[in-house]
């Protein structure tokens, strides 16, 4: 490869990598409060595809406006999700497999929606921006793949100043080392899982939206959250700046092996090197190890 | 003034009885100490009053208002404030934001206005810094501001506690084993704050506690507690002269004469 085809390749690697950042964060939020390996962002993340399509299709022909719109929607769900599903299991104090499982049946259920609604047809986005790509030097930057990257890294900036700096942050990032404690100190903890799940559903929002954009919307299209969900693995559980850099990262792995070996060999390369490192490092680039069933 | 009324309160744990009939009443502006042997449900007391555990039967009154049925937070909210016998800090967040968490019910700011960061957002957060920092002063922690907790000495974590427990300003303060783990010179330190906040703050505080010389020195009343049933209540003096009382720490005396 040459060079040129080589930064070429890293650049657009690098705002795939913007989305699985999402996806890892989205996943990772709930984990680290609820310590479960939360599928349902899966669920969520197709819904908002689909709504993404719907709204900019039907109502909204404006790319801003129809992802403001997709991206509250996604905030909706999410909260939505948490009170149906979630919530009756957690009042209970029932195990973390029943929060694991309910979240993989979540998952299945979009799905199976979807396809039975409106079959497995692939339904394309419409075309938002007309001039696709700009030269820049020898490199072709894609237009949308630039809109990812700085929105994505735009929603992640917000989400970290917002956990960082305001008491419903503190509290949140609280009750991800211990979920009893802060209500002795006042903090509503069902407030809390409540709004963890709106950014969670937000962040889903974005997700949705920029993966219909990219590829098409099919039932399917919340399983490619697997690379956030992976990217928060080796990230490091519970670290939420990790699974960011391990999403960038994986986004860019892909995008120069596919080029270099091509599509079908990649993931192979890509699962295996995976496998690997939680061998080396099990706590992930930047987690700690945690010792819990589901 | 009453400020605390527990009313007959009872706690079952799989038919074994954690806390039986129990009934105290705590004043404004008093120290008192729970003790008993291990397993006497002093805890299980304290976990009843913050709300972690529902009483299966009995009232509990706080300002006279009846709290039997409220959650843990509202309780917070209304001025109960705890500590734990085993340090339950957030290791995750530095000793400063580890203190702000107890800020939750102290601000009127609503969670839109935070996504919107108004300017009363602003004010308030920096209210909140300078509250925490006051705090973290106050208890001779502010060189560790920027710390994690976990990598502190137990002692200092204990005083962590205690600054994020006081940060809301409340009403009534539980003391699960302050002293647990603490050296002799730190124990004398600690009876000094605990005074001092009694003082400054007019502060009611409710002591559970294995160590007698703290417990003698600065509680005026005692509560004694064995197999989850009260069975004294009393000044020091009384309650080191009391022959139940002896009995249940020592085993039955006449038997070992």
């Amino acid at each position: 490869m040459s060079r040129d085809v080589i930064v070429q390749q890293i650049l657009n690697g690098i705002s795939l990598g913007g989305v699985y950042a999402l996806e890892a964060v989205g996943f990772g939020i709930v984990f680290n409060i609820l310590k479960f390996s939360n599928f349902s962002h899966g669920g969520v993340v197709t819904i908002c595809a689909y709504f993404g399509f719907f709204i900019s299709t039907r109502f909204i022909p404006s790319l801003w406006g129809s992802l403001a719109v997709t991206i509250l929607f996604g905030g909706v769900i999410g909260i939505l999700v948490e009170k149906l599903v979630f919530r009756p299991i957690r009042i209970q104090n029932k195990p973390l497999t029943y929060f694991f499982v309910n979240s993989i049946t979540v998952a299945m259920i979009v799905q199976q929606f979807f396809s039975a609604l409106w079959g497995s047809n692939y339904y394309p986005f419409p075309a938002f921006i007309k001039e696709t790509v700009f030269q820049l030097g020898k490199l072709v930057v894609s237009k949308s793949y630039l809109l990812m990257l700085s929105m994505s890294a735009a929603v992640l900036i917000a989400l970290s100043l917002f956990l960082r700096r305001t008491k419903t942050g503190i509290a949140i990032r609280a009750a991800s080392s211990d979920i009893h404690t802060p209500a002795l100190m006042g903090v509503n903890t069902d407030f809390i899982v409540s709004i963890t799940f709106c950014i969670a559903g937000i962040l889903a929002g974005v997700t949705g939206f920029f993966l219909g954009m990219t590829y098409t919307v099919t039932p399917f299209i919340g399983s490619m959250i697997l690379k956030g969900i992976i990217a928060s693995i080796i990230g490091g559980m519970g670290s939420l700046g990790g699974g960011v850099i391990a999403g960038v990262l994986l986004g860019a792995m892909e995008s120069l092996l596919i080029a270099e070996v091509g599509a079908s060999i990649t993931p192979i390369i890509i699962y295996f090197a995976i496998i690997i490192l939680l061998m080396v490092r099990p706590q992930g680039i930047a987690g700690k190890l945690y010792s819990v069933k589901a | 003034m009453e400020l605390l009324k527990l009313e007959s309160v009872s706690k079952n744990f799989g038919g074994v009885q954690a806390v039986h009939a129990v009934s105290l009443v705590q004043h404004e502006n008093e120290i008192t100490a729970i003790i008993g042997p291990n397993g006497a449900g002093k805890t299980t007391v304290f976990n009843l009053i913050s709300g972690i555990y529902q009483q299966d039967s009995g009232r509990i009154f706080f300002r006279g208002m009846d709290i039997s049925g409220l959650a843990p937070h509202k309780r917070s909210a209304l001025g109960i404030a705890r500590t734990f016998q085993n340090i339950r800090l957030f290791n995750n967040l530095t000793v400063l934001d580890n203190v702000k968490v107890s800020y939750a019910n102290r601000i009127s700011y609503h969670f839109f206005d935070e996504v919107l960061r108004s300017g009363k957002v602003k004010k308030e957060e920096r209210e909140l810094e300078e509250r925490a920092l006051e705090y973290l002063k106050l208890l001779h922690l502010a060189p560790y501001a920027s710390s994690f907790p976990g990598s502190l000495p137990y002692g200092i974590q204990r005083r962590l506690e205690l600054a994020r427990a006081l940060l809301p300003e409340p009403h009534l303060l539980l003391l699960d084993e302050p002293a647990a783990g603490l050296n002799p010179s730190e124990i004398r330190d600690l009876m000094d704050t605990i005074l001092h906040l009694q003082q400054s703050k007019k502060l009611s505080i409710i002591i559970v506690e294995h160590h007698m010389e703290l417990v003698m020195n600065i509680c005026s009343r005692i509560h004694v507690l064995d197999f989850g049933k009260k069975i004294a209540e009393g000044t020091p003096k009384e309650i080191m002269e009391d022959e139940k009382v002896l009995q249940a720490y020592l085993g039955d005396v006449g038997e070992v004469c």
